[in-house]
């Protein structure tokens, strides 16, 4: 960002210049970020095209008999029925239920999750909770939520401790490597200046945990809303995964869809824009280390 | 005035198999306007005097105690590498080692920047400077502190001749105006000569060898014949002490 900002200045100034080579070098990236957006761009048109005209005839072909329109609306339809949905007004409420979920669920994920980061310092403790990490990273969130699914049935307790059990570990190990990559020459640094142990805390300490934080964030976040929309599916009387599944039940494909797209673009959203965001303003110095 | 006294100093490092040994018995008093340099081969514990010094690490046994006026003296630290909090701006890594952020304050650390000619690049991060300027940073946060005595510990070996150069003339002249006291630690031999007024050789195994003075007026130059001849006097104990193959 801060070099836009600069290469406008400059262009401001001198405008009558010669083209330098760094003029061309922007030319060149501009014209090959261009291109990139086109066939992104052109990869959502190919698909929703077929989808919206040819992919009805061709799963009936691969079928070997005709499948019926209601059971594969084109996107058109989708778009149409998501505006009917949004006039219902059950729309903000799934998604508040489902976030609340989230949230709740992720925020004791979290706080368990950093805890156990800090025991996992002492040797016994390490022992003691490494192989549930392992276990908690490589096996599938689907089990636990079929576990939870059957133990707690939709009492709100359950979707809480399957987002617990999938992304606490997660957690976890960022927070591990964090304390174990703790600058200990900037900490000899300080305490030789004679600053004070909570000044040192404050200004070398959470900024070096920081980033460990957030990247436990940012994965922890991806999973935990999947698992919370399936254990909504199998188990829950609100929220977006229920909904999924009301649809699903009654084969309404186009709100079934609409369901599913709606929460995808929110996640999107909030993943890539929200979280970015956050990321930008708050570890610029980072970016400064990487540019040089 | 500053007053350094080591009495029976002793460190060691790890235990059984492992231990290292990295001073002993050191009897040391430095006082008033000195510049001492500490010289000697790597390992011999230069770093580790320096980080007992500014209360870093702890003695195994034995005593030090640094004051100035009867009271605990404020030690400034410049180390090998920078060591800047890198989410920190050059000015806020300033900041960061001052008690205050007054006014007062600001206007000396900026004096600092403009010192090691950093006076721009207080908004920049340590990540968008290079490894000269970051070290030059570092210079400039422990003088900012205006501390009764300086550590310096090989503070212009990753430097430029040039830059280390310009440095060592306006360190001398900092000292030569403050009177206070430089513990400045080097390989060497020439910068020693060049700065200080007294030289301390150290040997493998942290044992104080051998205790200098150097009485030649200041600017030294290094074609000076009495400067040449000091520093040759130097490398000759270091010679008769063995410390030249390592
Ligand atoms: N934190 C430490 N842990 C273990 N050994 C150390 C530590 N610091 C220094 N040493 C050892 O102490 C000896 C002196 O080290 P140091 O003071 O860094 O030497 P110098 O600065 O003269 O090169 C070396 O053998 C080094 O390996
Ligand atoms: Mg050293």
């Amino acid at each position: 960002m801060t070099t836009t900002d600069t290469h406008t200045a400059v262009d401001g100034a001198a405008p009558a210049q010669r083209v330098t080579e760094e003029d061309l070098a922007r030319q060149a990236r501009r014209k090959e970020l261009t291109s990139r957006w086109f066939w992104r761009i052109l990869s959502y048109v190919a698909v929703l095209t077929v989808w919206e005209f040819a992919l009805l005839d061709i799963f009936s072909f691969l079928r070997g008999s005709p499948l019926d329109p209601k059971l594969l609306p084109g996107p058109s339809e989708v778009v149409a029925t998501f505006f009917e949905i949004w006039g219902e007004g059950t729309m903000p409420a799934a998604f508040q239920a489902t976030l609340t979920r989230i949230a709740v669920g992720f925020g004791l994920s979290f706080l368990i999750g950093a805890m156990i980061g800090i025991l996992m310092q002492s040797k016994w403790f390490e022992g003691f909770f490494k192989d549930a990490v392992l276990i908690s990273l490589s096996a599938p969130g689907l089990i636990w939520v079929l576990i939870t699914a059957i133990i707690f049935g939709n009492r709100p307790l359950g979707p809480t401790i399957a987002i617990i059990l999938t992304t606490f570990a997660l957690v976890t190990v960022n927070v591990s490597e964090g304390i174990r990559a703790l600058p200990k020459e900037l900490l000899d640094m300080a305490k030789s200046f004679r600053v004070s142990v909570l000044k040192r805390n404050r200004q070398i300490v959470i900024p070096h945990l920081a980033p460990y934080l957030f990247t436990g964030l940012r994965f922890g976040f991806s999973i935990a809303w999947k698992v919370t929309v399936l254990t909504e599916v199998f188990s829950s009387s609100e929220g977006i995964g229920f909904e999924m599944r009301i649809s699903a039940v009654l084969f309404d494909m186009s709100e079934f869809l609409t369901w599913i797209l709606a929460f995808f673009f929110f996640a999107l959203f909030l993943e890539k824009v929200v979280l970015e965001a956050i990321e930008r303003r708050y570890f610029r110095w980072r970016q400064a280390v990487t540019a040089t | 005035m500053a007053e350094i006294r080591i009495k029976n100093l002793h460190k060691e490092f790890g235990v059984g198999e492992d231990k290292v040994v990295a001073l002993e018995d050191v009897n040391l008093d430095i006082t008033g306007h000195s510049f001492v340099s500490i010289v000697g081969p790597s390992g011999c514990g230069k770093s580790t005097l320096l980080n007992i010094l500014t209360g870093i690490e702890t003695p195994t046994s034995g005593t030090v105690e640094i004051t100035s006026d009867g009271h605990v003296a404020a030690p400034g630290y410049v180390f090998q590498a920078a060591r800047l909090l890198p989410w920190r701006t050059v000015t806020d890594n300033l900041l960061f080692v001052q008690d205050d952020r007054s006014d007062a304050t600001r206007e000396r650390c900026r004096r600092y920047l403009e010192m090691v000619q950093l006076g721009d690049k207080g908004d920049k991060f340590p990540g968008e400077l290079s490894g000269g300027m970051q070290q030059r940073v570092g210079i400039a946060r422990a003088f900012s502190i205006e501390p009764d005595v300086l550590f310096m510990d090989e503070p212009f070996s990753h430097l430029d001749a040039i830059t280390a150069r310009a440095l060592r003339r306006e360190l001398h002249h900092m000292w030569d105006e403050t009177k206070k006291m430089v513990v400045f630690v080097t390989h060497d031999v020439g910068e020693a000569v060049e700065l200080s007024n007294r030289i301390l050789v150290f040997a493998k195994g942290g044992r104080l060898e051998d205790d200098i003075q150097i009485d030649l007026p200041f600017p030294r130059d290094p074609a000076d014949d009495e400067v040449a001849v000091a520093k040759a006097h130097v490398l000759r104990k270091f010679e008769e002490l063995d410390l030249l193959a390592s």
